[in-house]
C-alpha cells in the first residue's frame, strides 16, 4: 500500500513538472504576452503602442526574459513556497489562492454534507426493490435534477427563491462579511445537479448486489430484511458510489466555475476563469498544480478506500 | 435669472460664441459648454446664456450644491467590477478610475450636464489660436501627505504621460498628442518613436502651468478629465494601490482585486494635521465597492447586497423596472460599430460594403434592442447628442438595390461573411449582429457570427476583417471622428483613408462657431457614410440604479462616479 502511495506521489510530481513546463512555454508565446498586455492596458492602448513601447512594457513586466530563465526562477521560488505574483490581482498568488481555496473548500464541504447522505439514502431505497414505485420515483427525480444544467438550476432558484420570494440572497459575494445564508443557493444548485448522478450510481450498485446469490440465500434463510440490507448488501453496494463520490472532489474544485461565477462567489473556480481570461500565468500555474494535487489525492483516497471496502482487491 | 454679457477680458471665443448665440445660431446649452471650455466660470456662463443654473453649477466649484436635507455619515455600497490599480495613467477601464476618483483628482471635471469645470485648476485661459493654454491652480489644495499641490507636480504628471513605453491612452487625445513629436528614430517594425516636445508643458510659477501645443485644440479641458489623466503625487511608485496619495476627500483603506475596494473619508494628513478638503462638504464616511460583474449587479441590488450599482444593461430593464429602486438613465454617444476593414478582402470591394449597409435597417435594429431611448445611427459615428451633429436624410433599407450592388461587386449568387463579436458591453452586441444577419440574408449575404470572450475580442479588434467594436461616449463628434477615422491614426480600425475626409474634418475641428461647424460636418459625415465602412445602427442610452435610500446618485454619460454630494438616508 505504501508503495502504491509513493508511486502515485511520484507520478504527481512528474505530472506537475510536465504540465507547468508546457504551460510556461505556451504562455511565453507572443500571442499570450499580447493577451496580458491587452488585459493590462486595454485594446485601445495596445493598438496605439509602437513596437518600441511594447518592448519596453515587456521589460518592465519581466516578460522579456527567456522562458527557461523565468521557469527556473519560478521553480526556485516554488521550492521556497513562493508561487509568484498575480498580474491581475497585484498580490502574491499564495494569498489569493489560499483564500479562494478555503472558500471553495467550505462550499464543497456543505455540498458533500448534504449530497452524500441524500444520494446514498435515495439510491439504496431505490435499488432495494428494482422496478418498484419508490425506485421509479427516485430514478425520475434523479434523472430530472441531473439533466438540468447547473446554470439553469441556478437561474430558476435565483428567480423563484432569491428574487421572487425574497427568502434568500440572490448573490453570494459576502459583501457584509462571511454569511452562511448566502451559501445556500449555490450549495442547493450543486446538490441538485450532483445528487441524481450519485443516487443513480448507488441505485445501480445496490440493485446489482440485491440480485446476487448470497443476498438471496440470506433472505431465504429467514434473516430479517433490514438486517440483510444493513449487514450484507450495503457494504458491497457502497464500493462503486464511494469511488464516484471521491472523484467528485475534482469536480467541486475546478468544475464549479459556472456556479461560482453565477453567484459571484469568490472561490477557486471563479479565480481560475478570471486568470484564464486575463492570461494571469502564475495564477494559472499554481491553480493547475493544486488541481493536479487534488486529482492525484482523490485517486489515492479512492484506491485506499477501495481496498478497505473490498478486501478481495489488492494492489501489487 | 441674471443676464450677463461677456467681459472685455474674456477670451475672444466667448464674445464670438455670445454673438452666435444671440443670432440664434447656437444652442444656449452649447454656449455654456463652449464658454466654460475657454475659461468662463459655469455660473457666469449660465447667466450669459440666460438660463437657470442647475444645482451643480456652483460658482468656483465643480460639484453640485450642498443638499440641506443631506444626512452626514454612513456607507455607500456600490456593485462594480473591482480591478487592480497599477498606474492611473494606464487605466483601461473606467471602473479602475472610479476606485481612485475620490482620492486622486483631475485638473478639470465634466459634470453629468456635459459642462467641463475647473477642478484642481482654478481657471484656464487659452490663447487666441488655441495652441497655448494657461492653467491657474487652486491655492491651498493639500496632498494627503501634508504637501501643497503646486505647478511642478502637474508638469511632472504630464511629462510622465509623454514618456515612450508607458502605454497611456492619454497620448491618443488631441491635447497630449499635440505635446509629442517624431523622434526621427524608428522601432523594429519601422514605426516612428514618438517623444514629448521639450517645454510642451511648463510651470510658470508655483500655481501656474502652461501647455504649449503643436496645433490648435479646443477640447483641452475635456481631455484633462479623461479617466487616466488623474494628477498623482510625484512620489508615485507602482502599484498605485500601495502608494495612493491624493488630494481628494477619501483615502483608500482596502483593495482586494476581484473582491472589494474601500474608501474612507480622510480627516488627518500623514503629518497628523487635520485635513481640510478644498471642495467643501462630502457626506459619506465610506464608499465600498464590491466586485460584481455587470450582469450580476442588478440582482445584487435586488437582494440588498449593495445600495447602488455601476451599470445595468438593456436586457435587464424588465427586471429593473419591477424592483423598488431608482433608475438613472443618460443619453450618450456610446455605440457599436459593425465595421469592415477596407484594406482586407473581400471588404476592399466598395460595392460589397454598399450592398451590406443597404440591406441593413438601422432603425429596426435600434428599436429591437433599445425600444425606448437611444438614437438611430447613420453609419458615420456622429451622434444626435453631439453639438455639431448634422442630420443627414434617414437611411432606407433597399433589398433589391443591395442585391444589384452585390451582383455588381462580383457576387451574383451571394456571399458568406463572418463577423467577430466579443459582447464587450453586454449580450446586446450579439443581438445586433443577429438582427443584421437576418436582414442581410434576404439580399443574399449569409452572415456568420463568431462569438468570442470580451478579452479575446480586444486582442483582435483592430485586426479582424469584420468585427463589432464598442466605442464609448465622447463629448464632440469631431473628437471621435479624429480618433477613429483620420488616415493612419492608431484607432482607425476600418483602415479608412481619405484626404478629402481628413481635410474636411480638420476644417470642422478648427471652426469654433458650432452652426458653421455643423454645416461642415455634413460633408464629413456624408463622406464616411458613403464609404460604407460600417453598419452603425444605434447610439445607446446607459442606465444605473440605486436603492430608494440613496440620494444624489446620477448616471454620468461616461460612467464616472462623482459621489461628493451623495448621501444615504
Amino acid at each position: 500500500m505504501l508503495k502504491l502511495i509513493a508511486r502515485r506521489l511520484l507520478q504527481m510530481v512528474l505530472i506537475m513538472a510536465v504540465v507547468s513546463l508546457i504551460l510556461f512555454v505556451v504562455f511565453d508565446s507572443d500571442k499570450f504576452k499580447k493577451q496580458i498586455a491587452t488585459a493590462e492596458l486595454g485594446g485601445f492602448s495596445v493598438a496605439a503602442m509602437s513596437d518600441h513601447d511594447y518592448q519596453k512594457w515587456l521589460k518592465d513586466k519581466g516578460l522579456d526574459v527567456p522562458v527557461y530563465e523565468r521557469y527556473a526562477q519560478w521553480v526556485g521560488g516554488l521550492l521556497q513556497g513562493d508561487f509568484g505574483k498575480s498580474f491581475e490581482k497585484n498580490a502574491p498568488v499564495s494569498k489569493v489562492m489560499g483564500e479562494r481555496l478555503l472558500n471553495t473548500g467550505i462550499l464543497a464541504f456543505w455540498v458533500f454534507a448534504l449530497m452524500i447522505p441524500l444520494s446514498l439514502i435515495f439510491g439504496i431505497v431505490a435499488g432495494m426493490k428494482e422496478g418498484s414505485f419508490q425506485d421509479r420515483s427516485v430514478s425520475f427525480i434523479a434523472v430530472f435534477t441531473t439533466s438540468i444544467p447547473e446554470i439553469a438550476t441556478a437561474i430558476l432558484l435565483t428567480v423563484f427563491i432569491g428574487l421572487g420570494l425574497g427568502w434568500l440572497p440572490a448573490k453570494s459575494a459576502m459583501t457584509g462579511g462571511w454569511n452562511s445564508v448566502e451559501l445556500i443557493l449555490p450549495v442547493l444548485t450543486l446538490v441538485l445537479y450532483d445528487f441524481g448522478y450519485v443516487a443513480r450510481m448507488t441505485r445501480a450498485s445496490m440493485a446489482e448486489v440485491m440480485t446476487s446469490q448470497y443476498i438471496r440465500t440470506a433472505v431465504l434463510k429467514g434473516i430479517p430484511y433490514a438486517r440483510v440490507i444493513m449487514r450484507h448488501a450495503l457494504r458491497n453496494a457502497l464500493i462503486a458510489p464511494f469511488t464516484v463520490i471521491v472523484l467528485q472532489l475534482n469536480w467541486l474544485l475546478s468544475g464549479v466555475v459556472v456556479v461560482e461565477v453565477f453567484f459571484q462567489f469568490n472561490g477557486f473556480g471563479k479565480m481560475l476563469l478570471e486568470a484564464a481570461l486575463f492570461g494571469d500565468v502564475y495564477v494559472i500555474q499554481a491553480a493547475t498544480l493544486v488541481a493536479v494535487f487534488v486529482a492525484v489525492l482523490s485517486q489515492i483516497i479512492s484506491d485506499v478506500g477501495y481496498t478497505f471496502l473490498n478486501p478481495r482487491i489488492r494492489f501489487s | 435669472m441674471s443676464f450677463l454679457k461677456p467681459r472685455k477680458d474674456d477670451h475672444p471665443k466667448v464674445h464670438e460664441a455670445y454673438e452666435v448665440m444671440q443670432d440664434g445660431r447656437m444652442d444656449r446649452r452649447e454656449f455654456v459648454r463652449v464658454a466654460a471650455l475657454v475659461g468662463v466660470s459655469a455660473g457666469a456662463a449660465y447667466a450669459m446664456a440666460g438660463i437657470p443654473s442647475p444645482a451643480w453649477a456652483l460658482e468656483n466649484s465643480p460639484f453640485p450644491a450642498d443638499d440641506p436635507k443631506a444626512k452626514k455619515g454612513g456607507k455607500l455600497r456600490v456593485g462594480m467590477q473591482v480591478q487592480k490599480m497599477e498606474d492611473s495613467a494606464t487605466y483601461n477601464w473606467v471602473e479602475m478610475s472610479n476606485q481612485s476618483r475620490h482620492v486622486v483628482e483631475y485638473l478639470s471635471m465634466t459634470g453629468p450636464d456635459n459642462i467641463t469645470r475647473p477642478m484642481l485648476a482654478e481657471s484656464w485661459t487659452p490663447s487666441k489660436d488655441l495652441k497655448t493654454w494657461t492653467f491657474k491652480l487652486r491655492k491651498g489644495v493639500m496632498w494627503h501627505n501634508g504637501e501643497e499641490l503646486v505647478a511642478d507636480h502637474v508638469v511632472w504628471n504630464i511629462k510622465r504621460w509623454l514618456t515612450p513605453g508607458l502605454g497611456t491612452s492619454n497620448v491618443g487625445l488631441a491635447t497630449f498628442g499635440s505635446m509629442r513629436k517624431d523622434s526621427g528614430k524608428k522601432d523594429a517594425k519601422g514605426k516612428p518613436i514618438m517623444v514629448g516636445i521639450e517645454n510642451a508643458v511648463e510651470a510658470l510659477d508655483k500655481h501656474t502651468v502652461r501647455f504649449n501645443l503643436s496645433k490648435p485644440v479646443l477640447s483641452v479641458p475635456e481631455d484633462c478629465y479623461h479617466y487616466p489623466a488623474a494628477i498623482l503625487h510625484p512620489s508615485f511608485k507602482k502599484p498605485l494601490s500601495d502608494n495612493l496619495i491624493g488630494t481628494g476627500p477619501y483615502e483608500m483603506v482596502e483593495l482586494e482585486v476581484g473582491k472589494k475596494c474601500v474608501l474612507r473619508r480622510i480627516t488627518k494628513m500623514k503629518n497628523g494635521k487635520p485635513f481640510t478638503y478644498w471642495g467643501g462638504a462630502v457626506y459619506l464616511d465610506e464608499i465600498q465597492y464590491f466586485n460584481f460583474s455587470s450582469e450580476n449587479q442588478l440582482a445584487a441590488l435586488a437582494s440588498n447586497s449593495v445600495d447602488a450599482i455601476n451599470e445595468f444593461s438593456i436586457e435587464q430593464m424588465a427586471l429593473a423596472t419591477s424592483l423598488p429602486i431608482d433608475i438613472h438613465p443618460a443619453r450618450t454617444a456610446r455605440t457599436l460599430c459593425l465595421r469592415m476593414q477596407i484594406s482586407k478582402k473581400p471588404f476592399d470591394n466598395h460595392k460589397l460594403r454598399q450592398a451590406l449597409v443597404t440591406a441593413a435597417d438601422n432603425a429596426k435594429i435600434k428599436n429591437l434592442v433599445y425600444p425606448k431611448g437611444g438614437d438611430v445611427g447613420q453609419n458615420h459615428h456622429v451622434a444626435p447628442v453631439h453639438p455639431e451633429y448634422f442630420p443627414l436624410p434617414p437611411l432606407k433599407r433597399d433589398v433589391a438595390k443591395a442585391k444589384k450592388l452585390l451582383a455588381e461587386a462580383g457576387y451574383p449568387n451571394g456571399i458568406e461573411l463572418t463577423i467577430d463579436v466579443g459582447n464587450t458591453d453586454g449580450p446586446w452586441h450579439q443581438t445586433v449582429c443577429e438582427a443584421l444577419r437576418d436582414q442581410v440574408k434576404e439580399a443574399g449575404i449569409n452572415l456568420k457570427i463568431n462569438v468570442m470572450p470580451a478579452s479575446k475580442y480586444w486582442e483582435v479588434w483592430d485586426k479582424t476583417p469584420f468585427g463589432a467594436t464598442a466605442w464609448t461616449h465622447r463629448a464632440l463628434g469631431t473628437m471621435v471622428m479624429g480618433l477613429g477615422y483620420r488616415t493612419g491614426v492608431p484607432w482607425n480600425e476600418t483602415h479608412f483613408a481619405s484626404k478629402e475626409f481628413d481635410d474636411a474634418l480638420s476644417d470642422a475641428e478648427a471652426t469654433f462657431d458650432v452652426e458653421e461647424r455643423r454645416k461642415k460636418m455634413e460633408k464629413v459625415q456624408k463622406l464616411l457614410q458613403d464609404a460604407a465602412v460600417m453598419v452603425l445602427p444605434l447610439f445607446r442610452p446607459v442606465y444605473n440604479a440605486s436603492a430608494k435610500k440613496v440620494n444624489g446618485y446620477l448616471m454620468h454619460p461616461t460612467g464616472f462616479h462623482q459621489f461628493n454630494k451623495v448621501w444615504v438616508a
